[in-house]
């Protein structure tokens, strides 16, 4: 990513003792040890990134730093004493915040009464007093925000200032960051990255958990590399080669996850999108074909979702812009079959693909009741023997049909998912972040239906995963502010390299 | 430093419905028991009278099983209702709907054979009822207004307006001036089953809920209507047709309980007054409620509720104890079975700290 | 001569809507913490009988008139317990509760049926009570609707200008967010309860004190669930409760009038009046509103941490 600016000269502070020692610290799951006997010094007015994979600990190990976690072995220093926690509370009055990706804040109240909740002197509030405070806290550490604002109004770029300055406003000395860039665009990334750099000028430690390479060489004053629970290694960016050795430490070989697939044969058009305006798109075209996988890249927020909807008869896009099977969007909506047509795979798996507390029987049947109809009756029977079968054929764990959907995990939910949009054997599949949350072997199952899919159907997927759509796609289109900004064959490495670039809005044309 | 924690459980607690209700029953008895002692009453006999006016007769068995067949279509109504998260609470005012129905027919019409004289009343009550669940729905529909509150204004209104017919227009001249219509014809009453106190009403019971039972089980629309239950997102996502979901519901619903409304007033009463509104629809669900909305723990529940009513009204027989006694301990049935449902879906654990 | 009608008619039209506006501020405090009451018929049912009785036994109408408030808010502790303690549907928990309600009050109350009880009477506001058409109407009420005009003001002040109405307002929305601000949503969403039932019953206090002095059965009259359909039409913003309140008081009011004077109506079609207000009123608001006013936290149940 060339845009992201340079690191400004590092402040040269004598090496502080730690704010935070982490010393020997392990979490266990069951059989699983999460965190094995973790190790680490945060440092006042230095920027510690916590690298690593889905899985690796990052945020087990930040939880139990958060107050969220009780640690079963090891301990937690502050400023040389031993803490335990037993509150994210406890936690924030020791000076350590947590900024989650998923974001507390009142979309009802403005970003000074979301800032100042629970901490307000006295029983009394003003107003005016307490938006100059924030105005203040927020000027001092470069986050441009008015404090007035309703929160449900802003970006989330602004609504993660407003997470930030909560934390701050609480004179917190360590701020922990959970994948902060997922959300921003490389606008706000870069705002973020001068955030951080004022906040640490002034003596803050910030620890900046991220999977993404490029990210973590441009801000980080020091590497923490996790692999299994453990620590991997502590560099500093000068000790890296490359981005290549990097990856390699993180995982332990060169390439993360690869899949092999052919390109299948191509066939008749399932999807057109024909100049869509409107539902915040603007002049989005595309379309897509039995046999391939188009993969929809972005930034989250730009628009992927309202195409995903408006394509998936969520909402209404206008007129003659949609197309699905050859039928304009109207027409195929109005009555369409359940097999041989489009599934949707959504990002929500539990509370929209299936319902929670309802069996397998019940949720298989969501999307594929008409193929068990008998005038108007409900062949029961031969439902729960075809979901018997489908459990069985993509080994969806427990191995019972009567379990209810809320207490399968994330892998499995999935895998039920995509066994009963399969099933349809549909001739337009819409995946949505469709291994969002999902341990490596799960991630790799999925991709493996995916690809096998293509034989009876064309694909979107739409995924922030850049590693996903490359590995699965043979086309990718790039989302930027409702626009396609680019589409382009997997196979043009000129334009694979300028992808970040393009999800920045910057095109070739 | 132990403490208790709440642990939500892997798989909720099968047994537990039954244990949560008789616990619930107990407990509420026993309070509303109590209660008598506030107002100078001795609790003891008070429990005697009632055990007397519920199990002491064989009258009582059958008083009781008259109650329920009301309580149990009303019933229904409210959970085919509820089971997709509509809340019509109108069951009171299209059972007052159905009434109103079956007495204009049995009025208008009472040279009719019987098959066809009742078969039209029932025809009518099943429109009145649905008309005036539908209501709401187009409402809710059309407009996004929450259910609750119409449901519940409309059964103020249809009240009123049993009222003002009954004192009106319907008046029966002979009456000495009490507000009742005049008593049905021979061919508008549903009669008794042989030569017991029972009557016909409890075969339509019957109908009804197997009905009920099998539409859920093995059609296509009973699934549908499970599903909608999820929400308007779901349904758009399964290809549900919500806005037709919900209109069925209500107007099934209503139809339900203003057949309720017909059976009592030609099985019970033969006539119509505004005695014949005793809370039913109210009555109805509590009993949907601890039922779970099924179709055969709603049979026994509105047994229960009923032989609960037939016991109240010994107490006020006996001890003057007014008939809104009856709804306290229905309101703490409801209370405590809410409470204690609690433990189906959570356990309570001592943990020790570290 | 008209005027003095339509004067009189206002008057009774603000006294009328009174209990109404207390009962609608108390179920909007509730709602704005995240609790759904639907138990306001019966809680002011039941406050109005505990009111007179206490009057009645002590020869205090303000000691009845607290009483009132406090049986509103034990009825409203009941329902906090079983829907935020026990996690209950908060919609059949508030049925239930308006069942239990006017039992107890049916039950409690019959034998002090047509007895009457020291109340409030009207007095005039020195100066202001003489003011030509707003002095009768607003300054010739009783003392409990002097203090109903310094409610919505209170309310509107604790809620947006005291950190603890900051607090109640975060739990109503998004309870996560208020855990994680470091309150505590559970006691928060009590405290909105326990309140809110406190205004209810005082609501229902007023009925049997100061709108009439005797008691009979079925003094509510419907007003509680006209209520929790206010606080729908007002936004969940007190200024609008009082339109709405007084609104439906004159309605009431004159509907009795009509009643009074005999017309060819029949009372039981004049009946109908507020029910049916109430239905039009709602598709008004549902119609004109953003739909986003309600509290986004309202009537779901905080999950315990797993």
């Amino acid at each position: 990513m060339d845009q992201l600016p340079a690191r400004p000269p590092r402040l040269a502070l004598p090496d502080a003792e730690p704010v935070v020692a982490l010393r020997g610290l392990t979490k266990r799951f069951g059989k699983i040890t999460a965190n094995d006997a973790i190790t680490l010094e945060i440092r006042p007015g230095r920027i510690k990134a916590l690298l690593g994979e889905n899985g690796a600990g990052k945020s087990t190990l930040m939880s139990m730093l958060a107050g969220r976690l009780a640690p079963d072995g090891g301990r937690i220093e502050v400023d040389g004493r031993e803490v335990r926690f037993t509150s994210a509370r406890e936690a924030i009055e020791a000076g350590i915040g947590m900024v989650y990706q998923n974001f507390m804040l009142v979309n009802a109240m403005t970003v000074t009464e979301n800032v100042l909740l629970g901490q307000e002197k006295g029983f009394f509030i003003r107003p005016r007093d307490m938006e100059r405070r924030v105005a203040e806290l927020a000027a001092r550490y470069h986050l441009d925000i008015d404090p007035a604002a309703r929160v449900g109004d802003l970006s989330m770029g602004e609504k993660q200032r407003v997470e930030i300055l909560k934390l701050l406003a609480r004179e917190s000395r360590v701020l922990i960051f959970d994948e902060p860039t997922a959300v921003l665009t490389p606008e706000e990334t870069f705002r973020l990255f001068e955030a951080l750099w004022s906040m640490t000028s002034q003596g803050k430690a910030v620890v900046f958990i991220s999977h993404k390479l490029e990210e973590v060489l441009a801000i980080a004053d020091e590497i923490a590399i996790l692999r299994a629970g453990r620590v991997e290694a502590e560099l500093t960016p000068e000790e890296i080669g490359s981005k290549a050795d990097l990856a390699r430490i993180m995982v332990g070989k060169d390439v993360l996850l690869e899949v092999d697939h052919e390109a299948a044969e191509l066939r008749e058009t399932v999807l057109e999108v024909r100049n869509l305006t409107g539902l915040g798109l603007s002049g989005v075209s595309l379309d897509l074909r039995r046999g391939e996988v188009l993969a929809v890249v972005g930034v989250a927020g730009n628009g992927q979702k309202a195409l995903v909807e408006a394509v998936c008869g969520l909402i209404q896009p206008p007129r003659d812009t949609v197309f699905i099977l050859d039928k304009p969007w109207r027409e195929y909506y109005a009555d369409p079959d359940w097999k041989h047509t489009l599934s949707y795979i959504p990002e929500d798996r539990l509370g929209l693909a299936t319902m929670p507390n309802k069996n397998l029987v019940d949720n298989m049947l969501l999307t594929t009741r008409k193929g068990f109809k008998a005038g108007p009756l409900l062949q029961k029977a031969r439902a729960v023997a075809d979901t018997r079968e489908l459990v069985r054929k993509f080994n969806i764990k427990p191995g019972r049909v009567r379990v209810l959907a809320w207490q399968l995990s994330g892998g499995n939910l999935q895998k039920a998912v995509l066994a009963r949009e399969l099933y349809r054997e549909p001739k337009l599949i819409v995946a949505e972040q469709p291994t969002q949350g999902l341990d490596v072997a799960a991630t790799e199952e999925v991709w493996r239906r995916l690809l096998d899919a293509r034989d009876m159907a064309g694909i979107l997927l739409v995924t922030g995963d850049l590693n996903e759509a490359l590995q699965l796609a043979d086309r990718v289109a790039v989302m930027y502010r409702g626009r396609i900004v680019e589409t382009f064959p997997v196979t043009d490495k000129d334009k694979v390299d300028k992808i970040g670039l393009f999800m920045a809005g910057v095109t070739d044309s | 430093m132990a403490a208790l924690r709440v642990i939500k459980r892997d798989e909720p607690w099968k047994g537990g419905a039954l244990v949560i209700v008789l616990g619930a029953l107990a407990f509420s008895l026993a309070a509303a028991i109590l209660m008598l002692a506030a107002q100078g009453k001795s609790p003891l006999l008070g429990a005697q009278v009632l055990w007397q006016g519920t199990f002491g007769h064989l009258f009582a068995l059958e008083d009781a099983l008259r109650k329920a067949v009301p309580i149990f279509l009303c019933s229904l109504g409210v959970a085919v209702a509820f089971r997709m998260q509509v809340w019509n609470i109108g069951a009171e005012g299209q059972f007052a709907l159905g009434a109103i129905a079956a007495t204009w027919a049995a009025l208008t019409f009472p040279g009719l054979p019987k098959i066809l004289l009742l078969s039209f009343m029932f025809l009518a009550a099943l429109a009145a009822g649905g008309f005036w669940a539908f209501i709401p729905a187009w409402l809710k529909l059309r407009f996004k207004v929450n259910e609750i509150i119409t449901t519940l204004m409309l059964n103020y209104i249809a009240i009123l307006l049993l009222d003002y017919l009954v004192f009106g227009v319907w008046k029966d001249p002979s009456s000495f001036g009490f507000p009742m219509t005049p008593e049905f014809g021979p061919n508008a009453i549903l009669g008794p089953i042989g030569g017991t106190r029972l009557h016909w009403g409890l075969a339509v019971c019957a109908v009804a809920g197997v009905g009920f039972w099998a539409f859920f089980r093995f059609t296509i629309l009973g699934y549908e209507l499970k599903a909608g239950g999820e929400g308007a997102r779901v349904a758009r996502y399964a290809g549900l047709r919500y806005g037709f979901l919900v209109a069925f519901v209500m107007i099934a619903s209503g139809a339900l309980a203003g057949l309720a409304g017909c059976v009592e007033t030609s099985a019970s009463l033969g006539r119509l007054q505004p005695s014949i509104m005793t809370g039913y629809g109210y009555t109805a669900i509590v009993v949907a409620w601890l039922a779970r909305l099924e179709p055969l723990p709603i049979a026994l529940a509105s047994f229960l509720l009923a032989l609960l009513r037939v016991g109240v009204e010994n107490l006020q027989l006996e001890m003057q104890i007014p008939a809104a006694y009856g709804s306290i301990m229905e309101g703490l049935i409801l209370l405590t079975v809410l409470a204690g449902q609690f433990f189906q879906t959570y356990r309570l654990e001592w943990r020790r700290g570290e | 001569m008209e005027l003095e009608i339509v004067v009189a008619l206002l008057a009774a039209a603000v006294q009328s809507g009174t209990p109404v506006l207390f009962a609608t501020l108390g179920e909007m405090l509730s709602e704005k913490g995240g609790v759904l009451n639907l138990g306001v018929e019966g809680m002011m049912s039941v406050a109005a009988l505990a009111a007179f009785l206490t009057s009645s036994f002590t020869g205090s109408p303000w000691l009845g008139f607290l009483a009132g408030g406090l049986a509103g808010a034990a009825l409203a502790t009941l329902h906090g317990v079983v829907c935020v303690g026990f996690l209950g549907n908060q919609v059949v928990s508030g049925l239930a509760l308006t069942i239990l309600g006017l039992g107890l009050t049916h039950f409690f109350g019959t034998p002090y049926i047509g007895l009457a009880a020291p109340g409030f009477s009207k007095f005039a506001v020195p100066v202001l009570g003489d003011l030509p058409g707003l002095g009768p109407i607003l300054f010739r009420q009783d003392a409990l609707v002097y203090l109903s005009y310094v409610l919505p003001l209170l309310f509107w002040f604790v809620m947006r200008r005291t950190s603890l109405g900051l607090a109640v307002t975060a739990t109503g929305e998004m309870p996560a967010a208020a855990a994680a601000a470091g309150l505590k949503p559970l006691r928060l969403r009590y405290l909105a309860a326990v309140g809110g039932g406190f205004l209810v019953g005082l609501g229902g206090a007023y009925l049997s004190l100061a709108y009439t002095h005797l008691w009979t059965n079925g003094l509510s009259a419907g007003r509680g669930w006209i209520a929790v359909a206010l606080v729908i039409f007002a936004f969940w913003r007190p200024g609008r409760a009082v339109v709405g309140a007084y609104l439906f008081g004159g309605v009431m009011a004159f509907q009795l009038r009509l009643q009074a004077t005999g017309t060819n109506l029949p009372s039981s079609l004049l009946l109908m009046l507020p029910y049916a207000l109430t239905v039009i009123v709602l598709v008004l608001s549902a119609w004109r509103g953003q739909g986003t006013d309600a509290p986004a936290a309202l009537g779901v149940n905080i999950e315990p941490e797993g």
